[in-house]
Order: structure tokens, then sequence, then C-alpha cells
């Protein structure tokens, strides 16, 4: 077993060369070149991306200004529809108090109406009261329609203040409605009851009054003292009028 | 029959003798400086074929030192795809009659294995520092300072035998074939051949890449079979 | 005589050095094939990278019977007796 050293030397020598001549016509540009293709390629997603990123950021500002549109129009239509509700508030509110006084006036209205037929009625009732009495009182006998009411009016003149009671019959006779001539002894029935009350004897003037239906009334100047049925009646009357 | 082992001189330049493997070996650096500069010299970013098969070769060599090395594999990409080249173009140069590999005979396969040897050395300094890289022999314990000195000349040794006894055996084993029945017959054997040349050129590549990030690696160095069969 | 018996016995030597060194190899490369053919059996997926890493180590076992081969090489050609 002989190494020709010569040739060892020799096949180094031509390896490194071989090395050198790769290294430089092969290995390093094919390197340089992928890098660069690399490279080439990263800038390319570089570009992409940021394109996209650009994309993205035009879509995102197109939709704020959609949005923003949008939001513009629903104010709009907000505020619209606000305006329209507080018109239709005021309508209504208007409507509402014109209906309220309408309803106030109707009331007020109906009211007075009623209480008008109210009184209307009881006016009626009470004429008709007086109607109704005053034919039940047709029906007593005529006697009865004066004497029965002497003895009240001679009490009621004894019930009158004592400067009234003395007036009476001082200037000529005292004027006395009835409702009927009453008889002559009635007459004197009446001026000595009269006489007894006034202490001195006073004349007597009758004249007729069919209107008071039963009953007498002394009419002097200083003092009137009723005492019929008309008198009455008018009373019920007003009493039934007060009530309602 | 030829002493596969011994080689005679050619012709002699001056005093230096030249022999055959050297005149095939400039042959082949010729070939391959010529072809790389020419493939190289329109190089564009739209690739054509030439340049894509260009590109895969030398990316799956980044590919494969980045594996093994686990680092980056731009300072070693050059030497282990030459190592590769050559030997692969070398073994396969035996297809062309008449010409025997230049790495049947132990000279070139001692000159590859020394530059590899030298390469250790160099990336391994390179990257701890002289007192750092002899520290790496003191790994585990300083009772391994002997068996690891062993170890880095033996398997330097390895490289050479394993290489040149696979090639040369090849060869051999043909020229045999030849002389017994020179049709046909060897043409199953130099398949064979071809594809043990491709086979050892990829494992004396791999394995000096295994050396070289042994020596430049945080971790001690594997044995190299241990590599190889993961 | 004397030369001639160095001879034979160094034919001798690269016979035995060749058929014993090769036994070793041999099983190792069996048991390794096997165990390829297991795995690809068991991961048909993982064929490609398995075949790949078959042959390397093949390769590498083989180395073994090359080195017993070389050492018979040596004993026939270049031998330091003859």
């Amino acid at each position: 077993m002989t190494i020709d050293w010569w040739t060892l030397g020799l096949q180094t020598v031509n390896v490194l060369i071989l090395l050198w001549l790769l290294a430089r016509f092969l290995f390093r540009p094919v390197a340089k070149i992928i890098a660069e293709r690399q490279a080439a390629a990263h800038a390319a997603l570089d570009e992409a991306e940021a394109a996209k990123v650009a994309a993205e950021t035009a879509r995102a500002e197109a939709e704020a200004a959609k949005q923003a549109v949008l939001s513009e129009r629903a104010e709009k239509i907000a505020e619209v529809r606000k305006d329209a509700e507080v018109e239709k508030q005021r309508l209504m509110a208007e409507l509402q108090a014109e209906l309220d006084k309408a309803r106030v006036q109707a009331k007020e209205d109906l009211a007075r109406q009623s209480k008008a037929q109210e009184e209307a009625l009881s006016e009626q009732a009470g004429v008709l009261a007086g109607d109704i009495a005053e034919r039940l009182l047709a029906r007593l006998p005529k006697e009865a329609r004066i004497a029965g009411f002497i003895d009240g009016l001679v009490e009621a003149v004894g019930a009158l203040p004592e400067s009234t009671r003395t007036g009476i019959g001082l200037n000529g006779p005292v004027p006395l409605r009835a409702a009927q001539m009453p008889t002559e002894a009635e007459i004197a029935q009446l001026r000595d009851g009269l006489g007894k009350i006034l202490g001195r004897a006073v004349e007597i003037e009758v004249t007729e009054a069919p209107e008071l239906i039963a009953g007498l009334e002394l009419d002097t100047a200083t003092a009137i003292v009723r005492n019929h049925f008309r008198a009455d009646l008018d009373r019920i009357t007003a009493e039934v009028r007060k009530h309602d | 029959m030829d002493n596969p082992l011994s080689i005679e001189p050619l012709f002699h330049i001056g005093p230096v003798p030249i022999t055959q493997p050297v005149v095939v070996t400039w042959a082949i650096m010729l070939a391959l400086g010529v072809f790389s500069f020419v493939a190289t010299r329109h190089l564009r970013i739209i690739p054509t074929k030439t340049q894509t098969v260009l590109e895969l070769f030398v990316s799956t060599i980044e590919g494969q030192v980045r594996d093994v090395m686990n680092g980056d594999p731009k300072p070693y990409r050059a030497l282990i795809g030459t190592i590769f080249l050559f030997i692969l173009v070398a073994n396969w140069s035996s297809l062309i009659p008449g010409i025997e590999p230049p790495t049947a005979h132990i000279e070139t396969d001692a000159a590859l294995a020394l530059i590899v040897f030298v390469a250790i050395l160099w990336f391994g300094i390179g990257t701890r520092g002289i007192k750092g890289y002899l520290a790496t022999f003191a790994e585990p314990t300083w009772v391994m300072i002997p068996l690891n000195i062993v170890e880095q000349i033996t398997r330097t040794f390895s490289l050479i035998v394993r290489l040149f006894g696979n090639v040369m055996s090849g060869v051999f084993v043909i020229s045999i074939v030849l002389s017994l029945a020179g049709l046909f017959v060897p043409i199953p054997l130099m398949a064979l051949d071809l594809l043990t040349g491709a086979v050892q050129a990829y494992i004396f590549a791999i394995l000096a890449t295994v050396f070289i990030g042994a020596a430049v690696a945080e971790t001690p160095s594997p044995k190299p079979q241990e590599d190889i069969s993961q | 005589m004397t030369e001639n018996l160095i001879e034979v016995a160094s034919v001798l030597a690269a016979a035995i050095a060749v058929g014993l060194g090769s036994i070793g190899p041999a099983l190792g490369e069996g048991r390794a094939v096997a165990a390829a053919m297991d795995a690809i059996a068991r991961q048909p997926e993982a064929a490609g990278t398995l075949s790949r890493t078959l042959f390397v180590g093949l390769a590498m076992i083989e180395t073994m019977a090359i080195y017993a081969l070389v050492i018979a090489l040596l004993v026939l050609f270049a031998n330091p007796f003859v």
C-alpha cells in the first residue's frame, strides 16, 4: 500500500480550487437570487398587505360615511317626527281645550236649561196647585169664604205693632178687600172685632176681589194685613220654589 | 489484473508526476466550473428550468445542513455542496468508458477527508476559540480526552476508507466481471455502482456536516452512526 | 517455497477476511431491512423517509464489509511480506 503524496497534494489543491469555483459561480449567485426572490416575494406580500389595509381603511371610511348619512337621516326623521308630535300635541291640546270648553258650556247650558225647565215646572206645579186649591176651595160654601177669616184678620191686626195699629182707620174708612161681598152680619162682626182690637170704631169700605179665593185683606195706608188663600198659596208656591 | 491500490503517473510536469485521478479531477473541475459559470450567468427572478434545478439543489443542501446543525447553513453551504457535488460527479464519471473515478484512489478520498478535518478544526476554533474548542475534548470528563482524540482521527480515516472501499470495490468488481463476460452482464452492477456512488456522496457530505456541527454546537459530539440511523 | 507459502497464506487470509467479515454486515442488513419493512407496514405514509434512511443505513452497514474487502485487497496486492 503506497500513497502517492504528490497526487494527494494535487487533489487537495484541486478540491480547494473547485470549492472556490463553485462557491464563486454556483452557490453564491444562486443563493443570492433565492434571497432576492424571497425579498421580492416579501415586498410583494407587504405591498399586497398594505393594499389590503388601504382597501380596508377605505371600506371602513365608506362605511363610516354611510353610517353618518344614515344617522343624519335618522336624526332628521326623528326631528321631523318630533315636530309633528309637538304639533299634534298642540292641536290635540287645542282640540281638547275646545272640547272641554264646549263640554263645559254644554253642561252649563244643560244645567241652565234644566234649571229653567225645573223652574217652569215648579211654577207650573205651583200654579197647578193653586188652581187645584182654588177649585177645591170653590166647593166651600160662600159664607165660609168670609166668616172663617174674620177672627184671623182681627188677630193679625192685633199682632201689629202699636204705632201701626193706631194709624188704621184715622183717615177715612178702612179699605177691605174680600173674596165676595160679605153679608151685613159679617161686616158688623168685622167692625166689632176691629173696634175691640183698636179700641175705637172704624168704618169699613168693602170691595170685592174674587182673586183672593177666600179670605180678607185689610189694606190701609200704613199696613196691609192679608188673611186669604191667595196669600197662603203664593207663600206656599214661593216656598216650593225656594226648595228647588 | 491491475493492482487497484497503486497508480502510475501518466506524465510529469517538471518534477511533479501527474496521475490519472488528477487529470480526471481537472476535467471534472473544468466541466463543473464552466457549467456553473454558464448556468448562473443569467439568473432571473422568474427562473428557467436549469435555474430551478440549481435553486432546488442549493436549497436542499441548505435544508439538510440546517436540519443537522440547527443553525444558519450559510457558512457551510459551499463546502458541503462542493464535497457532495464533486464526489457525486467523480463517482458517476465511471460511466464514461476508460475513465476511472478519482475517488477510487485513496489519495483523492484522503484529500477530501483532510479538507473536512481542517474544516472541523477551522469552524470549531472559529466558533469557540482555541481554548473552547480544546475544552470539548474533555467532555464529559477529562478521562475521555485520549478517546476523543482517537475518535477524531479514526473518524477521518473511517471517512477515507468508506468512500475509497465502496467506489474502489465497485470499480474492481466491474472490471472482474468485464474480464469474465463483456456484454450486458456488468449492467446491473454498474447500476448498483451508480446508486452506491450517490449514496456514498450523500453519506460523506452528511457526515462532514455532522462532524462540523458537533464541533460548532454546544453539546458534546455525538457518534456519527447514531446521527445517521435516526 | 517460502514465498509461495506466504502467497498461499495471503490468499487464504483474504478469503477468510471477506467471508467472515461479511457475515456480520449481512445479518445487520437483514435486521435493518426487516425493521424497515415492519415500520413501512405500520406507517405506509412514512415510506419515503424510511426507505431513504434505510438506504443510508444500509450503506453505513455495508461499509463494514467494505472494510473487510479493503483488508483482503491489501493482503492480496499490498502485502508487505511478499
